[in-house]
């Protein structure tokens, strides 16, 4: 029986890879699809479980996740093992690496926020000198937004602010308590922006759920699933790539795709340890380098409010728009919500004392977390340490990656800024902070692939194309240039999307 | 003629579903980890931390001290001697005070010593072993009880959304 034909390779599943299916099959392109991890039954992988029946009580395996925070007993399965998957770091510079190995990816459990980048972002460069712009415009990605917004079901209200455009959205019209409706008055006095969370809705919001039936329906996409990619074998007499090496996960058999045309969306370091170890596509130098990502001040301020009520929003970038007005560049942007109960350890108190406080505060919690834009630095990188191999025997990476005073600078200010706003608004601040969580733990990791107008400092072309190897594409959050302080999943879909139309067409044209 | 039970062979391929219990359904934890002086400090220290009130269990109840014997026991190193040197600083505080171990100390001399859980939370760790043991244990105590059967029983009855039940991944192979 012959092989499933196709004509294009993706590499992931989730958000990137997804949205590249969607795209590619509904215009008619056969696709075969391979990712690392299973394919699970929602009704029957999980099960309902009372918490003291699992074996550490909810605490989990001791030292089983030691960089990724966002794990507990209930869904380790979910993410990808440690043991199996290691990589490297110099210790005074700690990186949390944090993946998951589904069909889906991290789109299984991710946040929901869904923002639009600006060309306060785009245009970077144009705007405060630092670093580069990228090679395309926020006028080049709208109508992609557009269609991408409906397909995840983005919730949120429309503010007309240039630096967080608007969208097509499933209107937000849910009202707040009266502690945040101050909050948000003391805001708007200060000139400090505010809206409702962007968030794609849904029991999930995953490419799994809204990507992949509709590609699967189209009868043009295989799924392979687990499909450790080892490398990406190249041509020599054309220099195109070719194919891929991988290995079945359970068994290690080893096995090869065809390509005529590669997507790789594998995540972000994932992809670039791919073309790393496949030494490919790096004519430039800089694969590997300009890794940033959003920086995060978990509660920087913990309050409490004079009444239980519930709410809570967003605080858009507003710092360093007209002109450079703080003693960092760029900015940051807000998460804040009410009606939960503060922690027991906001409380100095225990026993019977320490209930009878929390049951006087329930509902009275006011929490904020800082999400703040990391400038790309060519020294910020990662590269492949021959001495940590995985399971499978792909040598992983190293990563190299500290935060500098323009993100230290920014989080003291916005501590300060919310603490006043507390204040303000009448609340009682329980505890202030501006001590970020190690790089990596936002989970948006972005660069180390960047595109470029220019072939000697960028991997890839405007169209996430390698500019080396034109049947290569790589679509995940590799390809930013910068991030600014929105979570970046909705960028990446509309970029996997327009970077998918532009193959397709190329492909027409026979130039792929 | 006797009547014989309806379809035997049927019977045997059923493939019925049994409830079982918990560990802690039917047995005791057997600590092993801390000391015999550490395991009593622990266990009055979790009954002060949240002691049985009415009809809801405290941590004793909650068999929390034996618990965290066991976890402690399987954690990284730095875990491990937070608690062994926080337990003897207990142990050592309430000699220096009292004259008495921390198990033997009544609840106003135990306050005395527990003077660190009545500083307000900062982000740092306290330097103190005591103070930084104690912010970790009260965290630990109260966790280690509400996921226990003995709470989760009780609580679950009165409140519906207390019900100490979540959406477990499987493993996968």
């Amino acid at each position: 029986m012959a092989l499933t034909p196709y004509d294009v390779l993706i590499i992931g599943s989730g958000a990137s890879g997804g949205m590249t299916a969607h795209t590619l099959t509904k215009l008619g392109v056969k696709c075969l699809m391979l990712d690392a991890g299973p394919a699970f039954d929602y009704d029957k992988d999980r099960s309902l479980r009372p918490v003291y029946d699992l074996p550490y009580r909810g605490f989990g395996k001791p030292g089983r996740f030691p960089h990724i925070t966002q794990a507990n007993e209930f869904t380790a399965a979910i993410w990808a093992d440690e043991k199996e998957n290691p990589y490297s770091y110099d210790p005074k510079d700690p990186y949390y690496w944090v993946r998951i190995r589904r069909i889906g990816g991290k789109t299984l459990v991710w946040g929901r926020a869904s923002w639009r980048l600006s060309d306060y972002e785009f245009k970077a460069k144009d705007h405060d000198g630092f670093g580069d712009n990228w090679p395309l415009a926020y006028a080049d990605l709208a109508p992609y937004y557009d269609r991408c917004e409906p397909l995840l079901r983005v919730s949120g209200r429309k503010e007309g602010l240039p630096q967080l455009p608007d969208g097509v959205f499933l209107e937000d019209q849910s009202k707040d308590g009266p502690s945040v409706t101050r909050f948000l008055e003391e805001a708007k006095k200060r000139g400090i922006p505010t809206t409702k969370q962007r968030r794609a809705q849904g029991a999930l919001a995953s490419s799994m759920n809204l990507l992949l039936p509709d590609a699967m329906a189209t009868g043009n996409l295989t799924i392979v699933p687990n499909a450790v990619v080892r490398e990406i074998t190249t041509d020599r007499k054309t220099g195109l790539v070719n194919g891929v090496n991988f290995v079945d996960r359970r068994s290690k058999r080893e096995m090869h795709a065809k390509a005529r045309v590669l997507v790789v969306g594998a995540s972000t370091l994932e992809s670039t340890r791919l073309l790393l170890n496949s030494g490919i596509a790096n004519s430039s130098g800089v694969l590997g380098h300009y890794l940033f990502d959003q920086f995060y001040v978990k509660n920087t301020v913990q309050a409490l409010t004079p009444e239980a009520g519930g709410g809570g929003g967003y605080i858009a970038r507003f710092t360093n728009l007209k002109s450079k007005d703080k003693n960092y560049l760029r900015g940051y942007a807000v998460d804040f919500g009410s009606g939960g109960t503060p922690d027991p350890k906001y409380f100095p108190l225990y026993g019977e004392a320490l209930q009878k406080a929390l049951n006087a505060n329930r509902g009275r919690g006011f929490n904020a977390t800082t999400m703040g834009s990391v400038l790309p630095r060519f020294e910020n990188h990662v590269s492949i340490d021959k001495n940590v191999i995985d399971a499978w025997g792909v040598p992983s990476l190293r990563i190299q990656a500290r935060y500098t005073d323009n993100e230290f600078n920014m989080a003291k200010d916005a501590m300060n800024t919310l603490a006043e706003l507390c204040q303000a608004s009448g609340f009682e601040l329980l505890e202030k902070h501006d001590r970020m969580v190690p790089p990596g733990e936002s989970i948006h990791e972005l660069g180390t692939c960047r595109m470029g107008e220019s072939p000697k400092t960028s991997v890839l072309n405007k169209w996430n194309q390698a500019h080396d190897v034109k049947n290569l594409f790589v679509v995940d959050g590799s390809a930013f240039v910068t991030g600014g302080s929105q979570n970046p999943t909705l960028t990446i879909s509309a970029l996997a999307m327009r970077a998918s139309e532009y193959m397709a067409e190329q492909m027409r044209k026979g130039e792929l | 003629m006797l009547a014989l039970p309806a379809a035997p062979a049927l019977l045997a391929q059923e493939m019925p579903k049994i409830e079982v219990g918990v560990p802690d359904a039917g047995a005791e934890t057997v600590a092993h980890f801390f000391s015999a002086p550490q395991l009593a400090a622990l266990r009055r220290l979790s009954d002060l931390l949240l002691p049985a009130m009415g009809e809801t269990p405290g941590a004793l109840e909650a068999r929390a001290p034996e618990f965290l014997d066991f976890l402690i026991g399987e954690s990284p190193a730095d875990r491990k001697q937070l608690y062994r040197a926080g337990l003897d600083a207990l142990n050592a505080g309430a000699r220096r005070k009292y004259g008495k171990a921390f198990a033997e100390l009544d609840a106003a001399q135990a306050d005395a010593v527990l003077a660190p859980l009545h500083e307000r939370w900062t982000y740092d760790a306290p330097k103190d072993p005591l103070a930084a043991f104690l912010r970790e244990a009260k965290a630990d105590v109260m966790a280690a009880t509400v996921n226990s059967r003995e709470w989760v029983q009780v609580v679950s009855q009165r409140s519906r959304t207390a019900s100490g039940t979540g959406i477990y991944w499987h493993p996968i192979e």
